[in-house]
């Protein structure tokens, strides 16, 4: 086994072993701002190890450049889903927008 | 059966925590394990694409990464609205 196998094994199970930690952080969190912030790593750090495990493999191959593609959507994608899941979190519990400063 | 495929397949156990959580959690807590399970499958399409050495299912996991987007903001903006 070559020393760039043994690296991307390392990436993959690393990739992996962070997305199943943060389904369990998901799980057993309390509230849901809780459990939002156990997507960020699986949106980030997973999908950047297995990226990189495929492209160690593929090098920029066509398959090495859509994963790359792929993990870079997810890592763009996540703020953006986790700010409007908050947004809509805070709405739903206070029943407007505004801040107290703002409102009075 | 490669690495490639082992990994995938122990990634879809992550799955059944997002469907716990969506079965008995609050309803936005469900948009959150909705969200979550939609990272694991991408991540698990990118690596059935690797595993069969089939460089055209990568454009699954892409379309799925853009199309769980669209679908948590959907969600996301019902949620605060209507529901």
């Amino acid at each position: 086994m070559s020393p760039s196998s043994v690296v991307c094994v390392v990436f993959l199970v690393f990739g992996v072993a962070v997305e199943l930690a943060c389904c369990v952080g998901v799980l057993v969190m309390r509230d849901a701002h809780d459990k939002l912030h156990y997507i960020g790593p699986a949106a980030i750090l997973g999908p950047i190890a297995i990226a990189v495990a495929i492209v160690l493999r593929e090098s920029l191959s066509q398959a090495g450049v859509k994963a790359i593609i792929t993990a870079v959507l997810l890592i763009v994608a996540n703020p953006v889903l986790t700010h409007a899941t908050g947004r809509a979190l805070y709405i739903r519990r206070r029943d407007h927008l505004e801040t107290d400063r703002e409102s009075s | 059966m490669n690495e490639w495929l082992i990994a995938a397949g122990v990634l879809l156990v992550g799955l059944v925590p997002c469907g716990i959580v969506m079965m008995r959690g609050t309803i936005v807590e469900a948009l959150v394990a909705l969200q979550m399970a939609g990272v694991v499958q991408t991540v698990t399409f990118m690596l059935l694409a690797e595993g069969y050495h089939r460089a055209p299912f990568f454009d699954l996991a892409l379309a799925l990464a853009l199309l769980a987007l669209a679908g948590g903001l959907v969600f996301a903006r019902m949620l605060e609205r209507w529901v």
